[in-house]
């Protein structure tokens, strides 16, 4: 019983905000405030998923918002040489590749992963500034800026294209894990690396797999950037990203030391992390609040899981 | 015996975790000044009535009486304050710290912010005086071998004033002569007046050192009653409900003449020096010797799991290459890691997903895995290994020892290897499971297949192995084949060759 309050905890703090909200402001039941969430939760989503699938695997990337940066960056230069699709399928590459050499730098040399992607994100963020010649890069042909941004602020069934876009990716990234034999291995390494590696499973390669899928989820986030405002710039994603979809993932239930979690979980932390900037914009907070309520939000959220943790183990 | 007042009683305590009850009614007397010896199979109970005479768990209902009053420990720290210590089958030391403050820990002696070095040697000369353990105060923990360890672990319950003691298998993790000094050390307490509760898989320990021995069997207490009158037989019977023959069934299939893996030459400095010998199809092979003389590195160079700096193996007359447990795996090689926790196991993912670990692709279309497919495979192997579960969905970590093994089992029935590399599967496992594995590696061999068997247990080896190589610092030091005289096999343990020559 108390596993379960544990383990769908954060559907019913979700539900339990959720009703809060519905009752105390009228116009948050609207279909419009809802794609607004949607809309506020865009990049947070993809990075999520793609952090959930690290996590699951025992390590951490921190270096996605700046390979999203780099990649936005690149996105504008690779449409300005070569046109707008290949220019955008460029970018998604490209934050793969960076992902690609990350993973292969710290499998290779063993680096713990906290600091192997830490070092990796400044790296990042000085190619992008070199990327970027020091400032800002715009893509050239307005017509393609403009189709572009249309596609990524014009809405389909009420909801942006790029929204789209992250709903798409989460749901993929969702069944790779879950459906496949790759997120299977993704669950063993995280759960006991010599053990998966005894049984057959090349661990380096499953590691390498995840900084890579990382890596495009930012090239995503980057060409996205590229199209919202038809530019790249070296200050694109700050680092907050990084750790709002860390600690989303945390409060969304998936085990810090790695093994056990699904996508679902991160993505259920974001939303309601977006419930409860939404319910406070709604009902009137100071913003120059909310960061700190969001902040202690989150510690009585993990610090609960912790207590539920030691009671079902006793 | 009957004059010394007790210094713990248990009245009808009982404890439940979730359905299985795991301590039933049990009531005994342990007297002070003695050693209580504490036998039962893996899950009978043991541990969890010992936890909760330390204050790990709360009964359910009973009473626990120290020294004559009725106590509740909440917390394993009121259970030291009452003066109930328990030593974790885990050493629970600070591997940086000296020795005397690993013996202080948590009572540091000091003046204002600083360590009182003078009072903290004082102190430590007054527990080493009751003890007579012969240790350097100032050595680092770290630096101890586990006997060592141990005592220091066993200075810090008394200096806790702990009268009563209890360890939980503590000669598991130590070689022969380590086992030696952990039994000087419990002899030396107890003369002191200290009480030890001692469980132990090892019945010929509990049957030297202790006064009086409890059997416990499914949470119930079997018959509590003085050493002297029992013996391995009568603790064994006791333990599995009937009488069981613990000799070893000693007749073997001739192994078939075709050699089945040959390695020459394998080098892996400093562990692995030169090692060469071949394993016939249809043949077990012993892999014996003391813990760090090399067995296990053999056993993962073998499996690709370590890599070799020079040597050749050979399968079926052909010359392999294996450079990861991946390749082994593919070529027909598979290894049962030496820890099933830490190397063979994914604790937290379910008895189904750990069956298959090593086949998934088995169940992999496209990428795509089925789920019902690895449960399907997962039954069947379930069933081919005898493994006990409520559910194939629930966590590894749920089962008993023994069980964990036999998932590792499954696994190999799964990959269908032609050679098979056990590390230690029997440690720490209960009887009856024993018996099981030894069955199964018998009918693995049967059906063919080369095994290499590795085992601290001496009698273990001798009772299931066609053949047995000691190996003493990296080198295959002796070969025996039955009928084997245990005294020169445990001589080559310790460097001599199989002629009784130094």
């Amino acid at each position: 019983m108390l596993e379960r309050v544990r383990s769908y905890g954060i559907v019913g703090v979700f539900a339990v905000l959720f009703v809060v909200l519905a009752i105390s402001s009228p116009s948050f039941l609207s279909l419009q405030n809802a794609a607004n969430i949607l809309d506020q939760s865009t990049i947070l989503l993809i990075f999520a998923a793609t952090t959930t699938v690290a996590v699951i695997a025992g390590i951490f990337d921190l270096s996605i918002a700046a390979v999203a940066t780099a990649a936005a960056i690149m996105t504008v230069n690779a449409i300005n040489w070569f046109g707008m699709f290949p220019g955008i399928i460029f970018g998604v590459l490209f934050g793969a590749l960076l992902g690609l050499i990350t993973g292969l730098a710290i499998t290779a040399t063993n680096v713990n992963s906290f600091i192997g992607t830490l070092a990796a994100s400044f790296t990042y963020r000085g190619l992008g500034l070199i990327l970027a010649a020091g400032g800002l890069v715009s893509i050239a042909d307005k017509e393609v800026a403009a189709s572009l941004n249309g596609f990524m602020e014009g809405k389909f069934l009420g909801i942006k294209g790029a929204a789209w876009i992250a709903l798409a990716f989460v749901v993929i990234v969702g069944l790779l894990l879950s459906k496949t034999i790759f997120g299977k291995w993704v669950y063993a390494v995280g759960g006991n690396r010599e053990a998966a590696y005894l049984a057959g499973i090349r661990t380096q390669r499953v590691l390498v797999g995840c900084y890579v899928l990382s890596g495009m989820g930012a090239g995503i986030a980057g060409v996205i950037y590229a199209g919202r405002y038809g530019s790249g710039a070296t200050n694109a994603y700050n680092d907050t990203f990084v750790f709002t979809a860390i600690a989303a993932v945390v409060v969304g239930g998936v085990s810090i030391f790695g093994g056990s979690g699904a996508v679902w979980r991160g993505v259920m932390g974001i939303f309601t992390f977006a419930l409860i900037s939404n319910g406070l914009n709604l009902l009137g907070v100071d913003t120059t609040y909310q960061l700190t309520i969001l902040g202690l939000l989150i510690f009585v959220a993990v610090a609960a899981d912790q207590a539920f943790r030691r009671t079902t183990r006793a | 015996m009957t004059a010394s007042p007790s210094v713990l009683e248990a009245r009808n305590v009982v404890k439940t975790f979730g359905a299985t009850r795991a301590v039933r009614n049990v009531s005994l007397d342990i007297p002070a000044g003695s050693v209580f010896g504490l036998v039962g199979e893996n899950g009978a109970g043991k541990s969890t009535l010992a936890k909760i005479f330390a204050g790990v768990h709360s009964p359910d209902s009973g009473e626990v009486l120290v020294n004559g009053e009725a106590v509740t420990f909440r917390n394993p720290y009121e259970g030291i304050r009452g003066g109930v210590s328990m030593m974790a089958q885990e050493i629970m030391l600070v591997p940086d710290a000296t020795v005397e403050e690993n013996v202080l820990l948590g009572n540091l002696p000091r003046r204002g912010i600083f360590p009182n070095r003078k009072e903290m040697r004082r102190r430590y000369d007054e527990l080493v005086e009751l003890t007579k353990f012969d240790l350097d105060p100032r050595a680092k923990v770290a630096t101890l071998r586990i006997a060592d360890q141990q005592k220091v672990e066993i200075l810090r319950a008394l200096s806790q004033d702990a009268r009563l003691i209890i360890m939980d298998e503590p000669s598991a993790a130590l070689t022969a002569d380590e086992v030696v000094r952990l039994h000087a050390s419990i002899r030396q307490i107890v003369e002191r007046g200290a009480t030890v509760i001692l469980i132990s898989h090892f019945l010929e320990e509990v049957l030297s050192l202790s006064d009086r021995v409890a059997i416990m069997r499914d949470g119930e207490l079997v018959r509590v009653g003085a050493t002297v009158d029992e013996t391995v037989d009568s603790l064994v019977a006791g333990m599995v409900g009937k009488s069981l023959v613990t000799e070893y069934a000693s007749v073997h299939r001739a192994p078939d003449t075709a050699i089945r893996l040959s390695v020459r030459h394998l080098q892996r400095p400093p562990a692995v020096q030169d090692v060469s010998f071949d394993i016939h199809a249809g043949e077990i092979v012993g892999l014996a010797g003391l813990i760090g003389s090399g067995r296990s590195e053999i056993a993962r160079c073998i499996f690709g799991a370590d890599r070799l700096s020079a040597g050749e193996i050979l399968l079926d007359g052909q010359a392999v290459s294996v450079s990861s447990p991946k390749q082994a795996i593919d070529q027909g090689i598979f290894m049962i890691p030496e820890s099933r926790k830490e190397q063979g196991l994914v604790l937290g993912s379910s008895i189904a997903d750990n069956l298959t670990l090593a086949s998934l692709d088995k169940a992999t279309t496209a990428g795509v895995v089925s789920g019902r497919r690895i449960k399907q495979t997962a039954q069947a192997l379930a069933e081919k290994v005898d493994l006990r579960f409520t559910s194939i969905a629930q966590p590894a970590v749920s089962l008993s020892g023994g069980n964990q093994q036999k998932i590792l089992f499954g696994r190999a029935v799964d990959v269908a290897p032609t050679v098979l590399i056990v590390d230690e599967p029997t440690r720490g496992v209960d009887i009856a499971a024993k018996r099981g594995i030894h069955a199964t590696l018998q009918e693995m061999a049967d059906a063919g297949l080369a095994v290499l068997f590795i085992s601290s247990e001496i009698d273990e080896v001798l009772g299931v192995c066609n053949r047995v190589l000691v190996v003493h610092r990296g080198r295959i030091q002796a070969e025996f084949r039955p009928p084997y005289v245990q005294e020169d096999v445990l001589a080559a343990f310790f460097g001599k060759d199989g002629k009784g020559n130094a």
